[in-house]
């Protein structure tokens, strides 16, 4: 936040120097801001981040806010155990999570407030820190696609990876943004038989036929190359088509998404508790792993949408099925960011959109509905504190009493640690300049180391 | 690219970022006593301290708030001078004033340094305060003109010369305000401009300077023209458009390039009019044709195809946010409407409808078009019974003389409406006048809402509790439908439960029997006999008939049932909560349009249009709209006819003679007005006739100019001295893919009923595709919605997911390696391997290979595994080379 306009003025300044020609093109914009954004942020304590989104909208009465002394139409089946940070409780089918509760901070009062919320429109509010709705709003950018345009990671990776999707009920509609297209996160399932993306990032024929190719459209494609220094689409397009080639070649991205390099026990551990058949879609607790490596790797930023969670029947039927296969795939995730001493460095997040209604009665099959009032979001790494809550709800776990934050506080938070001046301001599609967070809000300090 | 300019553009007429330090001329001291809106003011919009982005924010910047670029002085005086218990100002010790502080970065300010202690503005300001921080009167500094000077300048390449400001305030008074502008250059390659007005050419060509006192932008505008000995080439203009072009190029002396060659003239005119690429045997028949008006009457013909109109629906579509459904209940949906929105436009297209009466019908459509409610609804039954396979609603839809639809989607009406009205048919933007004063343009918001009070009495769709007490007719109409689909599922359950479920029973053994007389048959068959053959056969006949009329009694039973939910849901639904009407209530007549804001809530009482002086006064049963479009098509209207003009123009050239296409505002210069004017008017003494406006352009030897540049000519972004690479709109690009790779794609949407054939261009919305959905993404479609009202949707930037599909997509190599196509055709054509190349160029590249590419691909080939391996990676790479991408 300090020093904003004086950022924003030289973002104008120097930009106005350029305006016209040949630098304005996407690289010479993309170096320009990249430069200045440095100068803006300066160091930042998180360099990569891990987003597992729990679509839906996990019960978090059941899970890291537990309410043992509520009524029993309040209270649900699952009872709470001790973690090894004083104060708080989990959920007794999150026993490994319990032990590394040193490692995160668990906050209680961030919430839509329902102001947009819903499936269709909440997700849009946590994954882009503000507002966004499906029609007649700006297209704000999601982090990821911020940092691909600010601080993108190394030439022959994707700065933003989407494993799967982005979201349950929204799928990918958030990708693009007024950023650009250039920014749009790389979405593919590695773990998909038929997913043309994750095919298309690997070469589609031996190495040498492919580099024999590269050499033949080479030597073909030399019409129209009087004036590439003048054209901004055309250096754009070469400079693209030169880091494409680059990333195919480049042994890097494959090897990161082969899970062969694990041995049987890592992978074992990952998936451990996870059932072939659940009550609803339980996700694929491999793509924890597969960020782990993504982000060993260099891969600036990687989200994925770990099963559904919206379980209006049966929640603890579902809960019993995906909540300890969450406790195995966060917890080893976890562990080992901390033995490759990447935690530091590394923000890893897990929430979804919502939470569920505390009030669930007592029927044997009780589920629980839409609660945006409040919820969890578990945060660790990257500059976020070790072992911490904040906020809190009222003794039923409906509304939050303390510390209350708004989305664009958490979104200008993960900015703020992610050396991003939220304050920056770029060209929506209206022509009108618009702050990455259009609003003011604090940070959430309180959970910063 | 080109929005980002103009957004920069915008960023900078928002910041007025003016952060040269400096001193380079010698400045004028500044007024002995400064007065708060006069002076105080200007010194904020000058640094910036009052923009968006900094206190000028709507709320505020660290506490303190001042309104946009000093719109208004008096809640910025209290600001300033109340506020925060006064400490802003000291005015014992003016020196260390808050603001003076702050601005000068003595404490801690978020702005850092804006301004040093030896400057004018820190001059005006510490004055301000010395003299008593006194509150003027903000009426009397009324800006009534504002005067640059000169407003044009012709100079050469490193000349420099100074604006100077004058303004002239409504008490009469008069001042040099040169020192209290903000001063910007929209082109810095061409020309530059310091903080005191100091302008210097730097390069060639034509560029505005924009000067801001407070919040009053003016504009001067500087020719710079290259300096050369040799003469300006004798280039015979082919119409008027040319005259206008080269006359301004002769001034600039830049000289154009030659007109381009024929193959390249026919892949251009072809993918810009019809959306497709020439197929080898039109090349090869174009080439050959050796009579000299053979361009001409290729143009005819190109704007005769259904690909011109196509590809036209395409863009109208993309402007009037053609697929944005959903309002609750109304019975609407995107997979019904967007369909028949786009062969509406179509059918208006191929029959080429004038412009303004296309704009018309569209503008004053109402559902019932004066018929009965009854005759209306029985259009609506008939529509959604049509929604089938093949779907006949479209044509029946296509018929209407008006396309209600436009109303019916989302946000249609009120300010929204409005805006988007103004944008599509204006080429106007005036998202930013909605809340505040339009920080680039001279609109108002007060404009903004008297314009949009005429779309408020449009009947909104959808659910709003109390449509039945509101429109009791259609409410009886409503009862009836839902009475009679009831009525229909009662039956269909009835037959379902009775003859349907009994005839199931027989038919579930006649199955069985039937499987085993079938055995039977096929025994007896086997060994020969005929023994018994005819009764077996008899028999299988009647198991038959028994299982055909189970089939016939389910098939009857579901037709009642979807009948059922056609009338009792759809239509009735639409009967009462869709239907487009002018609303002539008394309730209808007193709602204004409204706009929420962080500011609070806005109205204006009047019914003004868009650069009006006055109001109009509406009868109490007239339409507003009809006013609206009387306007819109008298011969004078300032935008109609040349939002048009400029956006057909900006689709064959990337750029409009006002540029962007859709910001025709006064502060954003035409860069060949007297063209524009002219085109514009034989446009409408062409009766609007679009066919005419594309002919015209496209016979222009600036269309068919080449884009091979000369060293004189390279950097002209502006001027049209020769034709302006452009990457294919998405959709184009993937039909040329399938057309060059001889495949196509299943869009997977049987299930909507869309038709087998159609290309990409023509869909209507996003397909179940994957690949089509990714590349269309990927290259930029436009969501047709009203989020934004930009021509800019479709971007045209680069990126890495683009080259990477394009180059590595598994349906890209299937397409090239696809076993019934292109390469199959060729291999199945010739034997002769530079036979087999020479097509693959002409079907994607649109040319015959050179010497070089035939050797290279042949050499190619000839060590590749197999032929037609070898032509796979030949047409792999014509795919990914540049031009192939990209329009030339």
């Amino acid at each position: 936040m300090l020093n904003s306009c004086s950022t924003f003025r030289q973002h104008t300044r120097r930009n106005f120097l350029r305006i016209g020609g040949a630098s304005l093109c996407g690289i010479g914009l993309l170096d320009l801001l990249r430069s200045q954004c440095q100068a803006a942020g300066g160091s930042s304590k998180a360099k990569q981040m891990i987003v597992c989104w729990l679509a839906g909208g996990p019960p978090h009465t059941d899970m890291f806010d537990m309410k043992p002394d509520s009524p029993s139409d309040y209270k649900g089946e699952f009872q709470p155990i001790a973690s090894n940070l004083d104060g708080l409780q989990v959920c007794e089918l999150m026993p490994k999570l319990a032990k590394q509760a040193d490692k995160y901070t668990i906050i209680r009062s961030v919430t839509t407030m329902n102001k947009p919320g819903d499936h269709s429109r909440a997700p849009m509010y946590w994954l882009t820190g503000n507002p966004r709705l499906p029609s007649g709003t700006e297209k704000y950018p999601m982090y990821g696609s911020v940092i691909s345009k600010l601080k993108p990671g190394p030439a022959e990776l994707p700065t933003f990876t989407v494993l799967g999707k982005i979201d349950h009920h929204i799928n990918n509609s958030i990708a693009g943004s007024f950023l650009g297209p250039a920014f749009n996160p790389f979405i593919f399932d590695p773990l998909a038989a038929k997913d043309d993306i994750a095919k298309m990032l690997s070469p589609q024929m031996e190495l040498p036929a492919f580099t024999k190719n590269a050499e033949l459209l080479k030597s073909l494609d030399k019409r129209l190359r009087g004036q590439d220094a003048a054209d901004p689409l055309i250096a754009g397009l070469d400079q693209y088509q030169q880091t494409a080639f680059d990333m195919l070649r480049s042994p890097k991205l494959r090897a990161a998404l082969d899970l062969s390099k694990e041995k049987p026990e890592t992978i074992a551990r990952y998936k451990q508790n996870h059932l072939d058949k659940t009550r609803y879609p339980s996700g694929d607790p491999l793509h924890f792993l597969l960020s782990r490596r993504l982000i060993e790797a260099g891969v600036p930023i990687v989200h994925f949408s770990l099963g559904y969670w919206d379980w209006h029947g049966e929640n603890f039927v579902a809960g019993r099925q995906q909540i300890p296969m969450f406790d195995s795939g966060l917890s080893a995730l976890l562990e080992d960011l901390e033995e490759r001493g990447l935690l530091e460095t590394t923000i890893v997040l897990a929430l979804g959109e919502m939470g569920r209604k505390p009030k669930c009665g007592t029927d044997k099959n009780a589920g629980r509905d839409h609660w945006d009032y409040a919820q969890f979001v578990l945060a660790a790494g990257g500059g976020f504190k070790r072992g911490c809550i904040v906020g809190a709800t009222d003794k039923l776990g409906e509304q939050v009493t303390d510390n209350f934050y708004k989305i664009e506080s958490f979104g200008r938070t993960l900015y703020h640690l992610l050396g991003i001046d939220a304050d920056a301001a770029f060209p929506a599609q209206s022509g009108r300049p618009i702050r990455l967070i259009a609003e003011d809000a604090p940070l959430i300090k309180e959970a910063l180391i | 690219m080109r929005s980002t300019f103009r957004s920069i553009v915008c960023f900078a007429l928002l910041l007025c970022a003016q952060m040269v330090f400096a001193q380079t001329a010698v400045e004028p001291s500044p007024p002995e006593n400064p007065q708060f809106s006069r002076h105080v003011i200007a010194v904020f919009s000058r640094l910036g301290c009052n923009a968006g982005s900094c206190h000028g924010a709507v709320q505020g910047r660290n506490g303190f708030r001042l309104s946009l670029f000093g719109a208004r002085p008096e809640l910025d005086y209290a600001q300033l001078v109340r506020d925060q218990a006064g400490r802003r100002i000291n005015q014992l010790d003016p020196e260390n004033s808050l603001i003076l502080l702050k601005a000068t970065e003595r404490v801690g300010h978020g702005g850092g340094k804006v301004t040093s202690r030896t400057s004018a503005e820190y001059a005006v300001l510490r004055r301000w305060i010395e003299q008593g921080a006194a509150l003027d009167d903000a009426e009397r500094s009324r800006v009534a003109k504002l005067e640059i000077t000169p407003r044009e300048q012709v100079l050469k390449t490193g000349a420099v010369y100074r604006l100077r400001v004058t303004a002239q305030f409504v008490d009469g008074s008069q001042e040099d305000v040169t020192n209290l502008c903000a001063f910007q250059s929209l082109d810095n390659q061409t020309a530059t401009v310091d903080r005191t007005g100091q302008v210097k050419a730097v390069g060639v060509g034509d560029v505005a300077i924009l000067a801001r006192f407070r919040d009053e932008p003016i504009l001067a505008m500087a020719l710079i023209n290259r300096e050369s000995t040799e003469p300006f080439p004798d280039t015979q203009p082919l119409n008027f458009v040319d005259e206008q072009i080269l006359a301004k190029l002769r001034r600039l002396n830049i000289p154009p390039s030659n007109v381009t060659d024929d193959a390249t003239f026919l892949r251009r005119v072809r993918l810009d009019v019809t959306g497709q690429l020439p197929t080898p045997d039109e090349i090869r028949l174009f080439l050959s044709d050796a009579a000299p008006d053979k361009r001409i009457r290729k143009i005819d013909q190109l704007l005769n195809e259904p690909g011109y109109s196509a590809l036209w629906t395409l863009k109208f579509c993309d402007l009037l946010g053609a697929s944005d459904f959903g309002v609750y209940a109304d019975g609407l949906a995107e997979h019904f409407e967007a369909p028949r929105f786009q062969a509406w436009v179509r059918a208006r297209l191929e029959e080429n409808l004038p412009y303004d009466e296309f704009a018309s019908r569209i503008l004053l459509a109402t559902s019932r078009e004066g018929r009965s409610r009854e005759d209306w609804a029985q259009e609506v039954t008939a529509l959604q019974d049509g929604y089938k396979t093949p779907r006949t609603d479209l044509e029946l839809y296509a018929k209407r003389k008006t396309l209600d639809i436009y109303w019916q989607r989302r946000d249609a009406i009120g300010v929204p409406g409005a805006m988007q009205v103004a944008h599509a048919f204006l080429g106007l933007r005036l998202q930013c006048a909605q809340c505040h004063r339009h920080p680039h343009d001279i609109w108002q918001q007060d404009d903004v809402l008297s314009f949009a009070n005429f779309f408020i009495r449009v009947r909104r769709v959808g659910f709003e509790g109390d449509n039945e007490k509101k429109y009791p007719d259609d409410a009886k109409l409503f009862k009836q439908f839902e009475a009679e689909g009831k009525r229909l599922a009662e039956e269909a359950k009835k037959m379902k439960e009775g003859p349907v479920k009994q005839l199931g029973e027989k038919a579930k053994q006649a199955t069985e029997e039937r499987n085993r007389i079938k055995n039977e048959i096929a025994k007896v068959e086997q060994s020969g006999k005929t023994d018994g053959l005819d009764a077996k056969r008899t028999e299988l006949a009647a198991l038959e008939k028994t299982l055909s009329e189970h089939l016939a009694a389910q098939q009857q039973a579901n037709d009642l049932e979807r009948r059922g939910r056609l009338l009792g849901d759809e239509v009735a639904k639409r009967v009462l909560h869709s239907g487009i009407f002018h609303l002539t209530d008394e309730a209808a007549q007193k709602t204004l349009a409204v706009v929420e804001s962080p500011l609070g809530s806005q109205s204006s009482r009047d019914f003004r249009l868009l650069g009006e002086r006055e109001p109009v006064t509406l009868g109490p049963d007239e339409d507003p709209r009809e006013r609206f479009v009387a306007w819109l098509r008298r011969p004078d209207n300032p935008y109609f006819a040349k939002a048009i003009v400029n956006r057909v123009w900006s689709h064959y050239f990337d750029r409009g003679l006002i540029d962007p296409p859709d910001d025709l505002s006064p502060l954003n210069p035409c860069s060949h007005p007297v063209l524009l004017e002219e085109l514009t008017r034989q446009f409408v003494a062409h009766k609007y006739d679009l066919k005419w406006l594309h002919r015209t352009i496209l016979q222009s030897r600036t269309y068919q100019q080449s884009s091979q540049t000369n060293t004189a000519n390279a950097t002209d972004r502006t001027n049209y001295s020769h034709f302006a690479l452009r990457r294919l709109p998405a959709e184009v690009l993937l039909d040329a893919i399938n057309q060059s790779t001889g495949s196509r794609d299943d869009f997977d949407m049987k299930y909507y009923h869309w038709p087998e054939n159609l290309s990409t261009v023509e869909i209507p919305y996003t397909t179940r595709n994957d690949f089509v959905t990714f590349v269309l993404e990927q290259f930029g479609r436009s969501e047709r919605n009203s989020s934004v009202q930009c021509d800019c949707q479709r971007q045209s930037e680069a990126s890495m997911l683009q080259v990477l599909g394009l180059a590595n997509h598994p349906r890209i190599w299937q397409k090239v390696n696809d076993p019934r196509g292109r390469i199959a055709q060729i291999i199945k054509q010739t034997s002769d391997p530079s036979q087999r190349i020479a097509e693959l160029y002409l079907g994607a590249v649109g040319r015959l290979p050179d010497d070089a590419e035939l050797q290279t691909c042949l050499g190619h080939i000839a060590s590749a595994e197999s032929p037609e391996k070898g032509l796979q990676t030949v047409l792999w790479c014509l795919l990914n080379t540049r031009e192939f991408l990209l329009q030339h």
